[in-house]
């Protein structure tokens, strides 16, 4: 009778183990991941953190996150990585507020076996894997998408982000790369808007107030302000390149009956994700490059197909100013949604 | 207090007297190992590596600290001490990146020269404009941050490692940073002497009243020119510092310093009317304040709470630090 119940069992087993779908982990070790970010206030931000989490929650093999979010330089964040690795994390997951300061933190991670991710922006250590949205495509491809709609004539506003950062000067890189092939295009102002909506949307209205002629407007991903403010001022609208903000897309559809012509280049903040994902199989003892970059996806209203794109990238439930939600292709397993409710696991 | 009871002036009465007079001297030393208490018992596995974490996110601040302390005590304020960080944190990268030690340690020294000079603009743009110290050092601090990023225009440079060694490596023991005992030494090499000094008897009387002062013959110009001088001096080795630590310059790095040194300075039990308080309180206040971030990291609370945790902390000091003054003037 025993024996009988054993086999049954056993065969029960077998058949449930065999109807159990595979999902993104197959073993289940529970790793403690650190994130440390030190820009606040900011939606993409936001969202690249929740990215991470909703990661976590999403592949399974996160017990737990240990989050050093605040607003800091590289002198703080040497601190916060520090508190990290007493904190015995796994791996440390950085969007680094400078490219060489935490070489050496980085390097006393990774003599404790920490796997350390650098993403969105890169750093110098050679340990660390980088992981970021090729910054220098990003700033080539909507500058030369604008140079072109300008017919490589007049003068443009450049509006970049926080000055000192690698972001920032990757952007410029690939701007100044398109612009060489554009000579008889001026800048006719270049401002810093350290990616505040808010202080982007003061300087047009600064510029449009001085009366200042410009004939395109390359920004380094913030745009819904900005148009808005164009259209407050009552002025005419110019070429204009955004990223892929919900409301910004909105305005691509929507005013394109005005004249307005513009693009959305693509600077997911699920890069985070990304990130998680290349600590992930490292961690798992997986294969990753040390560089991995992913190119930017542009979306224009200048074409039918371009709008139709449009449209179906919008989602009417985010906020104006936020990037859209979802993980970047092969780059992440967690849905819209979870990234939305931004938590992660056991909280 | 000094009447009938001076025959028997025990330790204990002795003792008694000190901690009414000079509360901050205990009383900061017992919320640090309150704080200290805290982070343990959250994190038990505090090792020596924490320690030297504390030590180094420390200096910085306790540096700032210890310069609006000065400023405070003579009566005046320093809203421009983050900028003046900020440039001799620059100014040390970017001249000290192929040098040797030596010469690292000579450029170092000028620094240092130079954050004084800065602070004697300060001091006598204050005395000679007559315009309240809030807005003039506010608007060198505009200026200074200008110069920083005219210095360096992005975060980079370095210094030989033997230099940035003095910042990051130990001494002894590996709970003994090297960042704690250049911040304890600069502290006392620079303060002790003045404090006992006519100089320091000074500073405290135009910070303590400046008419009454004046009437005895101070010369209150000069005086609050020092003040300012010694914030200088004390902002360009937080600076320094910076440097030490981080391996770079970076030209906005003084931005949050400026008024987490003031909170650190009136946590410290330093007046912000002038004319009371020492130096240690804050710079101990300092070490409370750096605790507080990584401690709402180990609790995985947000540690923008930490700028909550800190104006409570302010707001308790002040009024406990009232309630001392009350049961005093009672006695």
């Amino acid at each position: 009778m025993k024996y009988l119940s054993g086999v049954a069992a056993l065969a029960l087993g077998v058949a449930v183990a065999a109807g159990v779908p595979a999902g993104p982990a197959r073993a289940a070790p529970q790793f403690v991941i650190g994130v440390s970010n030190t820009h606040i206030g900011n939606s993409w931000r936001e969202e690249f953190v929740c990215s991470i989490k909703a990661e976590a929650l999403a592949s399974g093999l996160v017990s737990k996150i240990v989050l050093a979010n605040r607003e800091a330089g590289p002198s703080e964040q040497i601190a916060d990585l520090r508190t990290l690795i007493s904190a015995g994390v796994n791996a440390i997951i950085i969007n680094p507020s400078d490219r060489k300061a935490l070489d050496g933190v980085i390097k006393q991670a990774a003599a404790k076996g920490i796997v350390v991710v650098a993403a969105d922006q890169a750093v110098s250590a050679p340990e660390a894997y980088v992981v970021t949205s090729d910054a220098v495509g990003y700033g080539r491809v909507g500058a030369a998408w604008l140079f072109k709609q300008m017919n490589g004539k007049g003068s443009i506003v450049e509006m970049r982000g926080i000055d000192g950062t690698p972001g920032d000067a990757d952007r410029k890189k690939g701007f100044d790369e398109a612009a060489a092939k554009y000579p008889d295009v001026k800048i006719a102002a270049t401002t810093f808007m350290d990616w505040s909506n808010e202080k982007a949307a003061q300087q047009m209205a600064a510029l449009l107030a001085s009366g200042k002629q410009f004939d395109g407007v390359w920004t380094s991903g913030i745009d819904y302000t900005v148009i808005e403010a164009i259209k407050t001022a009552h002025k005419p609208y110019v070429p204009f390149v955004g990223a892929d903000n919900a409301g910004f897309i909105k305005q691509l559809i929507d005013y394109k009956a005005d004249g307005l012509v513009g693009v959305a280049v693509s600077n997911s903040p699920a890069i985070g994700a990304a990130g998680l994902v290349v600590a992930l199989d490292v961690l798992q003892k997986k294969e990753r490059p040390h560089l991995t970059q992913i190119t930017p996806a542009a979306w224009d209203n200048t074409t039918d197909a371009g709008v139709e794109a449009l449209k179906a990238l919008y989602d009417p439930n985010v906020a104006p100013t936020d990037p859209v939600y979802g993980p970047i292709p092969k780059y992440g397993h967690f849905t819209a949604a979870q990234e939305k409710a931004c938590k992660g696991p056991g909280e | 207090m000094m009447g009938a009871g001076r025959r028997n002036d025990g330790v204990a009465d002795r003792l008694k007297t000190l901690v009414i007079r000079h509360p901050s001297l205990f009383g900061m030393p017992a919320l640090l190992v309150v704080f200290l208490a805290a982070t343990v018992a959250i994190h038990p596995d505090f090792n020596s590596f924490d320690a030297q974490s504390l030590a180094m996110a420390a200096l910085p601040l306790a540096f700032a600290a210890a310069a609006q302390t000065v400023v405070v005590i003579s009566g005046g304020i320093d809203l421009s001490i983050g900028s003046v960080m900020a440039v001799a944190n620059v100014l040390a990268a970017s001249t000290m990146e192929n040098v040797g030690f030596g010469q690292a340690l000579l450029l170092a020294a000028l620094i240092l020269c130079a954050g004084a000079l800065v602070g004697a603009v300060n001091g006598v743009l204050v005395v000679v404009s007559r315009v309240p110290d809030v807005i003039v050092t506010l608007t060198t601090g505009f200026i200074w941050g200008g110069v920083a990023l005219l210095i360096l225009e992005r975060p980079g440079g370095g210094a030989p490692d033997e230099f940035l060694d003095l910042g990051t490596g130990t001494l002894g023991t590996p709970w003994l940073s090297n960042s704690l005992i250049l911040l304890v030494v600069a502290v006392a090499v620079i303060w002790v002497p003045v404090r006992r000094s006519r100089l320091g008897l000074l500073i405290y009387a135009i910070g303590s009243d400046r008419t009454a002062a004046f009437r005895s013959g101070v010369n209150i110009g000069r005086s609050r020119v020092v003040a300012y001088v010694i914030g200088g001096l004390f902002s360009s080795i937080g600076g320094v510092g910076l440097t030490m630590t981080t391996g770079i310059g970076s030209p906005r790095a003084g931005v949050l310093y400026t008024l987490s040194g003031l909170a650190a300075v009136v946590i410290g039990g330093v007046s912000l009317v002038g004319g009371r308080g020492g130096i240690v309180g804050p710079v101990i206040a300092a070490f409370v304040l750096t605790l507080i971030p990584s401690d709402l990291i180990f609790l995985n609370i947000d540690p923008n709470f930490g700028q909550v945790i800190q104006g409570t902390l302010i707001v308790l000091v002040v009024m406990v630090g009232g309630l001392a003054t009350l049961m005093r003037t009672r006695k």
